[in-house]
């Protein structure tokens, strides 16, 4: 191996390690409701879309602004929601694939929720699982997102459990470009995520 | 530093990156029931693999006496295990032919308990070995220890195991089942990182 491949293939390494830290620090920020922070680690080009689930589909770095910045973080008002309320979303089993040409990547993760959020005049503590299908870009060396879907598997009261309630209630946001794509929740969620990625040994 | 030590180095991150993600994708097959596809992970020269109590089944003809009766099953989508594959350890041999890795498994699971359906919460840790054949790491050796399997509603104090589950056609009893609470620790693979102990 000559350094040039060399140099490529260590290049690939540390790409996947800065979209892993990418992913993770957006879980970090959504954790603590830093909307500003999450809006900057999206693609100002090339952004093609967030999904959340149900809240519908928000197209371009536009529509990124309107469901982080206009709708989450109420425009950048003080934060009004009280201390109880709280979105811990642990990133887990990151699978990265880098695109050959190292500008492009894909990365299926899988999330565990722990949330407490008003239902009505009464806080509610829930437990939530999801995947993730994301894609990443590189640009000016840093990698950023371009497209991130979060479907949603279930979301049950901590005091009854996804067989009992698999979904507390409809989530739809008004603004929303299109509805969302692809929400199906347990017990129909099976298949309902497709990989990106290729069986390692068959290829397939 | 010269290439060719240089050139190890890379390869060497190139295998822990590769093993971590045989080990997610194992996840992520499992949780939507593709099982040739779990079985396909498998090194032809498998040693065994040993989940929870089920007892071992050694080789790789046991691999697909244990996962294959499950391939094409139908599985109502209720059924689910979402394991979560968490907090990778991996350490490769010297030669970088084999390596170890140990790995947290948290999950959200619901199975038919006679003619009930019963949503649970089940916690274990693997203690997997893999091979590097032909340029690709597979599994050579998976076992998963159960730490405890309780009913969503009761917990683990109280409930730690909801039943045993050994299977008959097993090659032999299962070798390492001590759940909650009996304070057993799965081996580590591994030395400690500053001791070398």
């Amino acid at each position: 191996m000559n350094i040039e491949e060399l140099e490529k293939q260590v290049q690939l390494q540390e790409d996947i390690q800065e979209i892993e830290h990418l992913q993770r620090i957006y879980g970090y920020y959504f954790d603590n409701n830093m909307w500003g922070e999450i809006v900057d680690l999206f693609s100002e080009e090339h952004s093609e879309s967030v999904e959340i689930a149900d809240h519908g589909v928000f197209y371009g770095k536009k529509g990124i602004r309107r469901i982080y910045w206009d709708m989450f973080a109420g425009g950048g008002q003080p934060r009004q929601s009280p201390p109880w309320m709280q979105f811990v979303v642990m990133q887990i089993g990151g699978v990265i694939d880098v695109s050959p040409d190292g500008t492009r990547a894909e990365g299926r993760w899988q999330t565990w929720l722990c949330e407490a959020k008003p239902y009505g005049a009464f806080p509610r503590q829930e437990w939530l699982h999801g995947y993730y299908e994301n894609r990443y870009i590189k640009e000016n060396g840093k990698w950023l997102f371009t497209k991130l879907h979060w479907n949603n598997t279930f979301c049950s009261p901590f005091e009854d459990g996804w067989l009992n309630l698999p979904l507390m209630g409809w989530m739809p946001l008004p603004d929303a470009d299109d509805p969302p794509s692809a929400f199906h929740t347990y017990p129909d969620h099976v298949h309902n995520v497709p990989y990106h990625f290729r069986h390692p040994i068959t290829g397939e | 530093m010269d290439l060719e030590e240089l050139e190890k180095q890379v390869t060497y991150l190139e295998d822990i990156n590769e093993i971590e993600n045989l080990q997610k994708m194992y996840g992520y097959y499992f949780d939507n029931a593709m099982f040739q596809e779990v079985i396909d992970l498998f090194s032809e020269n498998t040693e065994s693999v040993e989940i929870t109590d089920h007892g071992v089944f050694r080789g790789k003809g046991a691999v697909v006496r244990m996962y294959g009766g499950m391939v094409g099953m139908k599985r109502p989508g209720w059924m689910f295990f979402e394991v979560m594959q968490s907090q990778g350890v991996i350490h490769i041999s010297t030669d970088g032919r084999t390596a170890t890795g140990r790995w947290y498994t948290p999950s959200f699971e619901c199975r038919p308990f006679g003619g009930t359906k019963k949503q649970t919460w089940q916690f274990g840790v693997y203690d997997n070995e893999y091979i590097k054949e032909n340029g690709r790491w597979y599994f050579k050796k998976l076992h998963w220890n159960l730490t405890y399997w309780t009913s969503f509603e009761r917990g683990f104090l109280k409930v730690p195991r909801l039943s045993d589950t050994p299977f008959p056609h097993a090659d032999a009893p299962a070798t390492a089942y001590h759940p909650y609470p009996s304070g057993y620790r799965v081996p580590y693979p591994f030395k400690h990182p500053v001791t070398g102990e």
